[in-house]
């Protein structure tokens, strides 16, 4: 019984998906997070050859017999890294990135991930760190009398100095842009590592070539579309009862045949 | 004499492909570009010795795709596209043949190509790969599949039509193939942001499929008939005394 199997393929291609999309879901207040999809393939074909069946009929509907398709597959479930909504936060030390590019940030190791969430803090040492305490590259420290904290569109940080007119500067950040964004490997922690499919990352200057801007007191929300992702829920709970239909109904045809005397 | 047996039991197989290729399109409603496909049975006339009339078996035929357009999503991903009409994206299938396809899920490859979601190029109108320059901002497809950047136009999609869709056969990865030459396309038109979903009808197969369940019932019901009749037949026969 084939469509046994069949059903069965359909029912794990459901699976993903509603996984897919629960975490879709689940991240939808995530700051930077980046809603998935899976998507999907149809399965390798059997051909059933049928001697006769390319006789001297002129009928051209249907000259290859029959290809019994095996079900379906999941291809891969791939990052939609289109812009998330802007929101202001007024923290002089949440950043958004509007456009393309990540912020760089030094994992405990040495090596570097890269990161759409801006909502950076300060550490005991007064460098620009992340929510986990992990240093922000290129390494910017902040002074103890420093009173006001301006970061620019260009991402240079400016401070100024009780006792002081002009502002100092202390540094200016960058952002790493991947020419396959899609293929960054995602650790959790709304990190992403550089893989061989997303390229190697380039450094540039915020606002400049294909640069985002920062903007200040803002981070960027998560682009999950509740409205979507909620339709397709029902689309693949509907998929998946319509698969184990298919399960139970060849499981009846078989349980037919074992009634034959 | 045990022909209606045998009338069964060719009804029966085929219900199974039926059944198997049901399955098939259930399992692919959510698959991007996924034509259903739609058994073709036929009479097989035989004229067994014993017998006074022709037999009328059944076999399957083949197959054949249903060609409707698939809903269209809206995706809002740049890089998805849906065709409008009956045309297919040119794909450079497995080892580079050439193959069709409708799924228009294209994600960007390691080396920047334009790529199906499993990792096949997409080609342009000269059969080249189309490669998405490294500091591209925006991307752009117009109706006739003019691919484009903030810098200006980098490439056309592939897209073809054929004198007889029948005539591709599907190969898995959402792919078609077919050895019938493509036809330039004059009524497809692409749309950016959409991906044509699969156009297989969920409520027709499911009554296709308690269709295929209650006639392999009714099948089974009649060979058992026979066989009651055959035993009592060579009871009766047998009977000496």
């Amino acid at each position: 019984m084939r469509s046994l199997d069949i059903g069965a393929t359909g029912m794990m291609a459901q699976q993903l998906n509603v996984d897919t999309i629960s975490n879709n879901i689940a991240n939808m207040t995530t700051t930077g997070f980046k809603r998935q999809r899976a998507a999907f393939l149809d399965l390798i074909y059997q051909n059933v050859d049928r001697p006769g069946s390319a006789s001297s009929d002129a009928d051209t509907l249907v000259p290859s017999g029959i290809q019994m398709g095996l079900g379906v597959r999941a291809g891969a479930v791939y990052r939609m890294t289109g812009q998330g909504a802007i929101e202001i936060t007024e923290n002089p030390l949440d950043l958004a990135v509007t456009g393309e590019g990540y912020f760089q940030i030094e994992l405990p190791n040495g090596n570097t991930a890269y990161t759409r969430d801006g909502t950076f803090q300060l550490n005991e040492n007064g460098e620009l760190v992340t929510v986990q305490g992990y240093r922000v590259e290129p390494g910017i420290t902040i002074p103890e009398d420093a009173k006001d904290i301006d970061i620019n569109a260009n991402g240079e940080v400016l401070v100024s100095i009780e006792g002081q007119v002009a502002m100092q500067n202390l540094g200016q950040l960058e952002l790493a842009s991947f020419v396959n964004p899609v293929g960054l490997e995602a650790v959790g922690d709304n990190l992403f590592l550089e893989t061989e499919s997303s390229g190697a990352p380039t450094n540039g200057t915020p606002g400049e070539d294909q640069f985002g801007a920062i903007r200040q007191g803002a981070l960027e929300q998560s682009n999950v579309n509740v409205v979507e992702e909620i339709t397709r829920l029902i689309a693949a709970q509907r998929a998946y009862e319509m698969n184990s239909n298919v399960i139970s109904t060849s499981d009846e045809m078989m349980q037919v045949v074992g009634q034959l005397k | 004499m045990e022909n209606s047996i045998y009338l069964g039991l060719s009804r029966q197989m085929t219900l199974r492909t039926n059944m198997a290729i049901t399955a098939n399109n259930i399992a692919n409603m959510n698959t991007p570009g996924y034509r259903g496909q739609n058994m073709l049975f036929a009479e097989y006339l035989a004229d067994p010795k014993g017998a006074e009339d022709e037999l009328s078996f059944v076999y399957d035929r083949g197959q054949y795709q249903d060609s409707k357009a698939g809903p269209m999503q809206q995706t809002d991903n740049p890089l998805d596209m849906a065709l409008v009409g009956p045309g297919f994206f040119g794909v450079a299938g497995p080892g580079g043949q050439p193959t069709y396809s409708r799924a228009g899920n294209f994600q960007m490859g390691i080396n920047g190509t334009l790529q199906t979601s499993a990792g096949f190029d997409v080609l342009d109108q000269g059969g080249a790969a189309i490669q998405i320059p490294a500091d591209a901002k925006e991307f752009k497809i117009d109706d006739n599949g003019v691919v484009s950047t903030e810098n200006g136009a980098i490439g056309t999609i592939q897209i073809v039509e054929f004198e007889n869709i029948q005539n591709l056969s599907p190969m898995g990865n959402n792919l078609y193939t077919t050895n019938d030459a493509p036809i330039e396309a004059t009524q497809t038109r692409t749309k950016q942001g959409y991906v044509e979903g699969s156009n297989v009808n969920s409520i027709l197969e499911m009554t296709n499929m308690i269709e295929i369940s209650r006639s392999f019932q009714a099948m089974q019901q009649a060979m058992s008939v026979e066989n009651d009749r055959l035993r009592s037949a060579i009871a009766k026969l047998t009977k000496t005394t």
